[in-house]
């Protein structure tokens, strides 16, 4: 038998014996000290020092720091400023966050534009399975929701941003309701809820695995039922300004054409998502395609601040076998439902609903050290034992809560209601981004931010299901105040100038852009 | 496809089966009929043909959702050949998520929408049940519909839900907030 059917059947066997079983939670000293060891973010090594821009002096990691000094899709392009398009709000991006943005503007009765570089809704909003942070539960407070979050944000988090987003969490699960989002009921027509890692009460709605998707579907239909205008395959290049710190607009490409697209626009919302397809410290990453952190170069560039920028979520269950599915996500709701993680001795080694970054250290610390399964491919992996999910909760649970999740192994000739499946961490979620404030607003006039692009709200380490809650609260935040700025600003002059600027600084600090940005695409293709 | 040495940024999108973009026909020499997929979770073999599909378009009818509690003929004035299903079987068929497409339709032809709505909680939105349909019907537009629909005119108050915005609205924490809000740390997490 080989290692690592041989590792499997101690965790097969093993099972009946691992039904009770308590394991000791971390406590706040244990925590803290297994992630400055083990997490990648305090792996040294793959960090240096912005030499350029508005968090010139500060820290991230190697991708982002390529990024943010890179060079401009436009550097070498005489660029003609005369506007194809004029309208009151710009919204980039189509996922989650940018579709409830464009809705709240339009509500607000401007004239919206929306440009998406992949198709209207393919994004990470339509993989994000586990469901939305609210406190409904008569138990619960808003309160208690906000001091989760910041004690799993390492209390980093932007006290005033957390705030709103847990006290208006129960009106917009209201708002999505009423808009037709399914989410899963009790008998007596409450909200079912479930726990979540770093959470001290059950507090995620849901619909079954598939939260995201159904949030998705239903917001890009409202965004299609109300004819806003929408540009798929048209990326953003560079923002465009007056030259004096406001945001004026935006230089868009048409992916077919390759043509330029000049929007001239009273306010701009980027909620462009994050940076999982930088494979930062290498790690493979259960994002979308266009994950590429356009916004986060664009706004740099620009002149608007970012916060938190070299804190990540690197999600504690990636799938690493088969290897077709590496990065992809096994969600956490069935770590919170019982399932066990599992080394290679078939021995628990970390109690599972602690914080994700606490998880994912403990992971890497088993494989680091020896405990660790490897696969055919070359990846070393834990277990995560979900058969034991329907022997806690009966024979069909995990059939029934995640169709999804069982569809995609069964695929591969996994059946997870038998056999355990092999993980490791994978890159997941940016905390942090352009800073904003209550109202979404960066600290370039006129820019508002939406989304994963942003940073503040989930401190050093973001809790399941508070992104959800992120897209929406914040989408809608920005798309009406975005919308009410434009009410009263007058169209600006379109210009360059801060990125004549921003190269000038950059040609000051001795620095050779090593690649363009925005990135826009992963490079994935072949070339031999 | 990058494998190949070819970029892509059609037919592209989450690679993780859950946005429906990356549509598809697989064929093996040996078959007559080919196979509708989803590029990401296909996995390649020997032999294999593979026809990129375009993807469903980000076009549909406006169907907003209605004031009163709906009917099947709610459903039917925005997708009338709903009604004109021949029982054929091709989109059950087709469709990448396991879903019984063709009974949803029968379920919606007699006006059963939860049942319709339930039926397609996995839908994917790829529209390759539309694409193979004879009599043009959109099932999965008419089963986003009827999800809307039952999830707006859900027969239970979320009851749990309408206290806690009532709470918040008249400042029932106000004075827990106050004490959290306070510039330290240690206030903030001591519950």
């Amino acid at each position: 038998m080989s290692d690592i059917e041989s590792s499997k059947s101690l965790v097969n066997d093993a099972r009946p014996l691992r039904v009770d079983q308590e394991m000791a939670r971390l406590s706040q000293d244990e925590k803290s000290l297994l992630v400055h060891r083990f997490h990648p973010d305090y792996k040294k090594e793959a960090y240096g020092t912005l030499q350029v821009g508005p968090n010139k002096g500060q820290t991230s990691v190697h991708e982002v720091i390529r990024l943010l000094e890179g060079k401009s899709q436009l550097a070498t392009k005489t660029v003609s400023l005369t506007p194809t398009h004029e309208v009151d709000v710009l919204i980039v991006g189509g996922g989650g966050a940018g579709s409830t943005a464009a809705l709240a503007a339009k509500a607000a009765g401007s004239k919206v534009l929306m440009a998406t570089k992949l198709r209207l809704g393919d994004s990470n909003t339509v993989m994000a399975e586990g469901g939305m942070q609210v406190a409904v539960s008569p138990e619960d407070s808003p309160v208690r929701h906000f001091v989760d979050s910041f004690k799993g944000g390492q209390m980093a988090n932007d006290r005033t941003l957390l705030k709103t987003l847990v006290e208006e969490g129960p009106s917009v699960a209201k708002w999505l309701i009423d808009n037709g989002v399914l989410f899963d009921r009790e008998e007596d027509g409450n909200l079912s809820i479930r726990s979540g890692g770093g959470s001290s009460l059950p507090r995620l709605l849901r619909c079954k695995d598939y939260t995201g998707l159904e949030l998705m579907r239903v917001l890009k239909d409202c965004v299609l039922n109300e004819e806003i205008e929408v540009l798929e395959f048209s990326p953003v290049l560079e923002l465009l300004t007056d030259g004096e710190g406001t945001c004026t607009g935006a230089v868009l490409k048409n992916l077919d054409t390759d043509q330029l697209i000049i929007v001239q626009a009273k306010t701009v919302i980027l909620s462009t998502g994050g940076i999982g397809r930088l494979h930062i410290q290498g790690f493979p990453t259960s994002n979308h395609y266009g994950a590429t952190g356009d916004a986060l170069s664009m706004a740099y560039r620009a002149g608007a601040e970012l916060t938190l920028q070299d804190t990540f979520q690197y999600h504690p269950t990636g799938s690493v076998y088969p290897e077709a599915m590496a990065g992809l996500l096994v969600t956490e709701a069935i770590r919170s439902v019982g399932a066990h993680l599992l080394n290679v001795k078939g021995e628990r080694f970390v109690f599972e609903l602690e914080t994700r970054d606490a998880v994912a250290s403990a992971i890497i610390r088993e494989c680091q050290e020896g405990r660790g399964v490897e696969t055919p491919a070359g990846r070393k992996g834990v277990w995560l034992d979900m058969p034991l999910v329907d022997v806690l909760h009966g024979e069909g649970t995990l059939r029934e809560r995640f169709p999804n999740m069982h569809r995609q192994f069964s695929k591969y000739q996994i059946d997870i209601e038998k056999e355990p499946v092999l993980i490791y961490p994978t890159l997941h979620y940016q905390n942090g981004g352009i800073k904003i404030d209550v109202d979404g607003e960066s600290t370039l006039k006129n820019l508002y931010v939406a989304g994963e692009a942003s940073g503040g709200i989930h401190g050093r380490n973001r809790l399941m299901g508070n992104s959800l809650l992120d897209i929406i609260v914040y989408g809608k935040r920005a798309g009406k105040a975005a919308s009410k700025r434009a009410t009263t600003s007058l169209s600006k002059s379109l210009s360059l100038k801060h990125l004549e600027s921003f190269q000038a600084e950059q040609k000051a600090a001795g620095i050779v852009p090593e690649v363009l940005s925005p990135m826009l695409f992963p490079d994935y293709v072949n070339k031999d | 496809m990058w494998h190949l040495g070819r970029s892509m940024t059609r037919g592209v999108g989450c690679l993780g089966g859950a946005c429906g973009t990356c549509t598809i026909t697989t064929r093996f020499p040996d078959q007559m009929i080919p196979k509708t997929a989803l590029a990401c979770q296909t996995m390649v073999s020997e032999g294999m043909n593979i026809t990129f599909l375009s993807s469903d378009p980000s076009k549909k009818t406006i169907s907003p959702l209605p004031t009163e509690s709906p009917s099947r003929e709610t459903l039917f004035q925005y997708y009338p050949e709903t009604r004109r299903c021949v029982s054929c079987q091709a989109c059950s068929t087709a469709c990448p998520q396991g879903i019984d497409v063709m009974v949803a339709v029968r379920e919606a032809i007699v006006g059963d929408l939860s049942a319709v709505a339930e039926r397609f909680t996995s839908c994917v939105m790829c529209g390759l049940c539309a694409a193979v349909c004879e009599t043009k019907i959109r099932p999965h537009r008419m089963g986003l519909y009827a999800r809307r629909l039952t999830g707006a005119f859900y027969p239970k108050e979320a009851s749990d839900l309408v206290n806690r915005i009532e709470e918040i609205h008249s400042g029932r924490f106000d004075p827990e907030w106050a004490r959290v809000m306070q510039p330290d740390d240690e206030t903030a997490v001591k519950t």
